[in-house]
């Protein structure tokens, strides 16, 4: 290894030979013929992989950070890693790069020359980072991506499936509204994969039901404040309104419905915004029938669990579809399902509930990163 | 000739001045330094970046970056390069193109479903096409960015309406028509196409880089860019020695719009694939790498070689930031600090430059 | 004093019954004018007389609103420079047309530079005949390499003479072309326009120093409110004046007073500061004190680094016997000195902003304390000064860039002069300004100097100087070389001083 190194450091140094001896010309020759140097000097073949060892080095490549969601998924994960066995098996690093390919591209090129063995990834981009990924899964390395997935051949994938959540809530709505009247849906960021399979979800319902009338479909950015800010404006213009259909945003909508004198609510199939479940249990003086389902943010933890498993070869390399966690106005529960002293942007789906609960995780994690007291015990579904 | 007045002529002649005139000339040199100050304070930017990434990869991974390192950060920064050369040349005519992350938005998605042929209906496998669907398509979405370019062109130029608020248009317009023609990331792009532009196990993408830069220096060395340098002094002045001055601008937003074009294939080709919404964030990016390249956004001054560097320092700052272990919710916080610094730099220095000669 | 009458030569170019206006005013109305090939044909007027929107219009900058354009006898519409360009008309105009951050040579050879054989521009080539054309020209003191932006307004102003020139035009319109040259310049400019009249070019060329006219010009035209009011071919400066301004002007330099007690006002020892050396002076109070010199020997420097604008390096400065430190316009203004750059487009008026707001800028705090009453208050001091001053504006609101050029200068002027301030530096006051202005700020300087304040004066214009100044100190390479008083205040004598040392070798 150090006779390697020593003979990449050599021809890096002359690389830089070469540009002095260009130094009189312009400045784009030297540029470019250090650049060379470099290139032609460095390591341009596949090394041989080498087998995993303890601690495993494993990273979390986030794209986004501004929104509650990533940072509860940014802060159990790294509860997780300060908690056993993460704790001595792991040694576990995060990054974010916010929305740009590039940023997140040379991330994730930094993270192959710092030879990790696993990287775990909300991406981007669907598309836009598959070149550089396929150049980590062909090094070996284990790729597992979460939330946004990728596309990239070899990567793993940990996800609940957003086609089914889409459908779940529609069948839900529809059954509450006994197969009739006026559904308005609030999409998501279009030109996304998970808006695009929560859409078609709900559209495969309404197909069944000839009576239920999608009478208007507009964009909440799955933010609570756009949602509200849209369903303020297309109110007006709607007839009565018989069942809410939510990607994401919900407890804005529902304040616009209350602002517009909208009231009673009707029936809303939403995400798990904490302010929308707290409707569940009686909010701002209404009360109201719901279903939330939502991405847990804990899929980080999951994803991290995957990629310890794998690597200690206790687990096939495969994808992992989580269950999804169903939580209605008749199961939620105060203080596992819905917390009343958290803000309403909260998402309540940190932790999973429930007896075949995959992981429990405590509030400090998602709220500050602290671990938990214990060991953490993520159910992987059986392989 | 009036002779009229008692007054004595206040003009008197003078014996011509000494001719050694010369001896007291500035070096060219320094002519040079003055001119181009930018592009110098973005090279030698470069130079510290570049040293402080091997020292801190130095110190993280016990060995200096090699070739994976190279080309994995020139096949990702080229992009990026491309967007701020597009950039640089409205800039320099003292207009700014917030449409750059559109024009990319729409020629990625284009490229996904052309190089392969997909577009109309070849018959292979998606990913597969052939020479001939790789030109046509290449040819197409270049020239689908020189069309953005030429509306901006003719809005700017014609309407007579400012860039920022034209482009800032026309953003939206071409990110609205990008997903209608890729409403979902995916399509493909031929590997031989990847390997072409941007080959993940050898640098093929120095080399375009290098072509980038020999044309620029060639665009340099034409009427039309000494048009656009003309354009970006004072448009009235070049007017007045006889510039098109309407053409030449609108002629810089077009190539403008096909460096776009060009950074949608690379950014398809780098992914393998092509999404709608991946250029985005390349309109402020693009502006960012300009500025570090020393490219005034008063325009006139500036050069996209130094735009080259600017890409580049960008793209070292968030590897250090990467390797310096800086704590990644730190890290944009950081990165507007570098970009401050830097802008200062070049400011500051530029303006000491000037004052020392 | 004859006027013409019929046409002598065929007109090389003509504009007949031009007329041009912006934004409801007339700069130009129904007016004409004719150049025959080998003549030099001054156009005079005041500022704002339609001078430079005639020249705009003949060299294809601006189109007229009615009328018509001839060259060579036949009416042609131009559809820019370019197009005159063509037809061998060529305009010096009077803002500077150079770009400022491209080097000398490729302003000159914008649009003709030599090419390789791969059809690209051949730099050093072109730099080599830029250096050809500023020799061939006799400008070979201009370095081709240099940034515009980087060498003297006076060689910028030689630039764009020898680019216009190096075209040999049929044609020149030269609009003002020395306001910015120094006096070797003068000589250069009037050597190369009787060479190009010589070999038959026309020459149209405006200028506000009656001696210039008079030295070079064939032909007279006065222009007033827009209009030729006649043309001449011999016309004293009294006669010329009577025509500009519609009235009789007494003396154009008004009596100086006598010369004040020796009480200080302003005194420098050993003042240096960049491009001034060793400096020690004094300024009496009710004096005015001028300062000569060629351009570039540190006047500049010296004003405003007295006005805390520059850094000034050593030595002391006594303001009314008390030695003060100037580190900025503020502290400077706080000690009763007030500075009236020449460029008032770039250094003094916001251009944007009204007249109002402009004349008042100086005296705001003051005004403040008035609270409620402040824009009453600022109303009646911005009237006052306006009446006061005899600025020509529409209105108190009216933006101060649409106003002439004289008038932009004594609207700041009037600034200062609300401001009360016991020390003017008045640096090149009159560049650029009309005759009748002209004498309208001597007036002023003299009232100024009879209530007991003391003036620092630098102009351009050494006769200025001498019918101005109780004293003069001429400044050569930062230090003073020469003080002249009493008979030695004359123009030429001013000037030998300034250039003693070059004569000398």
């Amino acid at each position: 290894m150090r006779l390697v190194d020593s003979a990449r450091k050599c021809r890096f140094i002359g690389g830089n030979e070469v540009s002095k001896l260009l130094a009189r010309r312009s400045v784009v020759q030297l540029g470019s013929a250090g650049l060379l140097g470099l290139g032609l000097g460095g390591r341009l073949s596949t090394p041989a992989l080498a087998a995993a060892t303890k601690p495993y080095k494993i990273a979390l490549s986030n794209s986004y950070i501004g929104n509650k969601w990533r940072l509860e998924m940014e802060n159990v994960f790294k509860a997780a890693l300060q908690m056993e066995p993460f704790k001595s098996d792991v040694k576990g690093t995060w990054f974010n790069s916010g929305n740009s390919v590039s940023t997140q591209s040379q991330q994730l090129s930094n993270l192959i020359a710092q030879e990790v063995d696993a990287i775990i990834i909300d991406a981007a981009s669907p598309t836009g980072l598959n070149g550089i990924l396929h150049q980590a899964v062909s090094r070996g390395i284990v790729v597992i991506a979460f939330d946004n997935l990728v596309t990239a051949p070899g990567v793993l994938s940990v996800n609940v499936s957003q086609f089914d959540l889409g459908k779940t809530l529609a069948a839900w709505l529809a059954k509450q509204m006994n197969g009739t009247g006026n559904v308005i849906m609030v999409t998501g960021v279009a030109g996304t994969q998970v808006d695009l399979d929560r859409n078609k979800g709900a559209d495969s319902v309404w197909a069944q039901y000839p009576n239920i009338k999608v009478v208007n479909r507009y964009t909440g950015m799955w933010d609570s404040s756009t949602a509200e800010r849209n369903t303020a404006a297309v109110l007006p213009s709607l007839p009565k309104i018989d069942g809410i259909w939510c990607q994401g945003g919900t407890d804005g909508v529902l304040k616009a419905f209350i602002s517009a004198g909208r009231t009673p609510l009707p029936p809303t199939a939403g995400e798990c915004e904490n302010g929308f479940r707290k409707f569940m249990i009686g909010y701002q003086g209404q009360k109201i029938k719901g279903i939330s389902i939502g991405s847990p943010p804990f899929m980080s933890v999951v994803s991290l669990e995957l990629a310890r498993r794998i690597l200690a070869g206790q687990y096939p390399k495969k994808s992992i579809d989580l269950p999804l966690a169903i939580v209605t106005d008749e199961t939620v529960k105060v203080g596992e399902t819905v917390f009343p002293d958290q803000p309403d942007s909260f998402f309540d789906d940190f932790t999973d509930s429930g007896p075949n609960a995959i992981v429990k995780l405590c509030i400090e994690a998602a709220l500050s990163g602290t671990p938990c007291p214990g060991t953490l015990n993520v159910n992987l579904p059986a392989a | 000739m009036p002779k009229l007045s008692s007054r004595p002529p206040c003009v008197i002649e003078l014996p011509p001045e000494p001719r050694a005139v010369s001896d007291n000339r500035r070096p060219r040199w320094v002519h040079r330094l003055a001119q181009e100050a930018g592009l110098f304070l973005a090279a030698t930017m470069l130079g510290i970046a570049v040293i402080l990434y091997c020292v801190v990869f130095l110190i993280a991974q016990r060995h200096l970056p090699g070739g994976f390192e190279l080309t994995s950060t020139v096949n990702s920064t080229l992009p990026l390069v491309l967007a701020a050369v597009a950039q640089t040349l409205v800039v320099l005519t003292r207009g700014i193109d917030l449409s750059v992350g559109g024009v990319i938005d729409l020629t990625n998605g284009l490229a996904a479903i052309t190089l392969d042929g997909s577009a109309w209906g070849h018959a292979g496998q998606p990913g597969t096409g052939s020479i001939g669907t790789m030109i046509l398509g290449s040819l197409l979405v270049l020239a689908v960015g020189g069309v953005c370019g030429l509306i901006n062109g003719l809005l700017v130029t014609l309407g007579r309406l400012q860039p920022i608020l034209v482009t800032l248009a026309t953003l939206s317009i071409f990110q609205g028509i990008a997903i209608r023609v890729l409403p979902q990331p995916g399509g493909a792009v031929p590997q031989g196409y990847t390997n072409l532009l941007a080959n993940p196990n050898w640098p093929t993408s120095v080399l375009w880089l290098v072509a980038l830069a020999v044309m620029w220096w060639m665009f340099r060395r034409t009427r039309f860019g000494v048009g656009v340098y003309a354009i970006g002094n004072d448009a009235a002045g070049a007017a007045a020695i006889g510039v098109p001055v309407a053409s030449v601008r609108i002629l810089a937003y077009v190539l403008g719009g096909v460096c776009s074009g060009a950074a949608g294939l690379f950014l398809a080709a780098t992914a393998t694939a092509g999404d709608a919404t991946a250029g985005n964030t390349y309109t402020l990016t693009s502006i960012v790498a300009a500025v570090l390249g020393g490219v005034s956004l008063f325009g006139g001054r500036g050069s996209g070689i130094g735009a080259i560097f600017g890409a580049f320092v960008s793209s070292m700052i968030v590897n250090i930031l990467f390797f310096a272990h800086i704590d990644p919710l730190y890290q944009s916080f950081y990165e507007g600090v570098f970009l401050i610094a830097a802008v200062v730099l070049v400011g500051g220095i530029g303006h000491l430059l000037r004052r020392r000669y | 004093m004859a006027e013409l009458d019929g046409v002598q030569a065929e007109p090389a170019i003509e504009g007949r019954g031009l007329s041009r206006s912006y934004g409801g005013v007339h700069a130009l109305n129904d007016a004409s004018m004719s150049a025959v090939a080998g003549e030099v044909h001054a156009l005079v007027g005041e500022n704002g007389a339609g001078k430079s929107t005639l020249i705009k219009i003949l060299g294809g900058r601006t189109r007229a609103d009615t009328g018509t354009v001839s060259v060579g006898g036949r009416e042609v519409k131009f559809a820019g420079p370019d197009a005159a360009h063509r037809l061998g008309v060529w305009t010096v105009f009077q803002e500077l047309t150079l770009l400022p951050w491209m080097s000398v040579a490729e302003n000159l050879m914008i649009g003709r530079e030599p090419r390789s054989r791969l059809g690209l521009i051949d730099r050093r080539g072109m730099e080599r005949r830029a250096e050809d054309t500023l020799a061939a020209l006799g400008a070979e003191h201009i370095d081709p390499l240099a940034l515009v932006e980087d060498i003297p307004l006076s060689q910028r102003q030689t630039v764009e003479i020898v680019r216009a020139i190096s075209y040999e035009p049929d044609i020149l319109f030269l609009d003002e072309p020395t306001s910015s040259l120094v006096e070797r310049e003068v000589v250069w400019l009037f050597g190369q326009i009787r060479r190009l009249r010589d070999r038959g070019t026309a020459l149209v060329f405006t200028s506000h120093r009656w001696n210039e006219i008079r030295d070079i010009a064939d032909r007279i035209t006065v222009f007033r409110s827009g209009r030729n009011v006649g043309t001449f071919k011999e016309l004293p400066e009294d006669d010329a004046v009577t025509l500009m301004t519609g009235r009789r002007l007494e003396a154009l330099y008004p009596q100086r007073p006598p010369p004040p007690p020796a009480v200080p006002a302003l005194a420098l020892k050993s003042y240096n500061a960049r491009g001034v050396r060793d400096v020690s002076l004094e300024l009496r109070k009710g004096e005015i004190l001028g300062l000569g010199g060629l351009a570039g020997h540190g006047h500049r420097e010296l004003f405003f680094s007295l006005f805390g604008a520059e850094k000034m390096i050593a030595g002391t400065v006594e303001v009314g016997g008390k030695a003060v430190r100037i580190r900025n316009p503020r502290e400077a203004m706080r000690h009763g000195i007030a500075l009236v750059p020449e460029d008032r487009k770039t250094e003094g008026l916001l251009l944007a902003m009204s007249v109002r707001d402009n004349a008042t800028l100086a005296v705001l705090r003051r005004l403040a304390r008035f609270s409620i009453l402040r824009h009453v208050r600022e109303r009646q001091l911005a009237q006052g000064l306006i009446d006061r001053l005899r600025v020509r504006t529409p209105g108190l609101s009216n933006p101060v860039g649409a106003l002439s050029g004289g008038n932009q200068q004594k609207v700041l002027l009037g600034r200062w002069l609300l401001a009360e301030p016991n020390i003017f530096l008045l640096y090149d006051v009159t560049r650029g300004v009309d005759v009748a202005t002209k004498h309208e700020i001597y007036e002023l300087i003299m009232r100024l100097a009879k209530e007991g304040r003391a003036i620092m004066l630098y102009s351009s214009d050494a006769e200025e100087l001498a019918h101005l100044s109780h004293r003069v100190l001429v400044m050569r390479e930062g230090r003073i070389a020469a003080e002249l008083s009493g008979a030695e205040l004359d123009a030429e004598i001013i000037v030998s001083a300034a250039v003693r040392d070059r004569i000398a070798t």
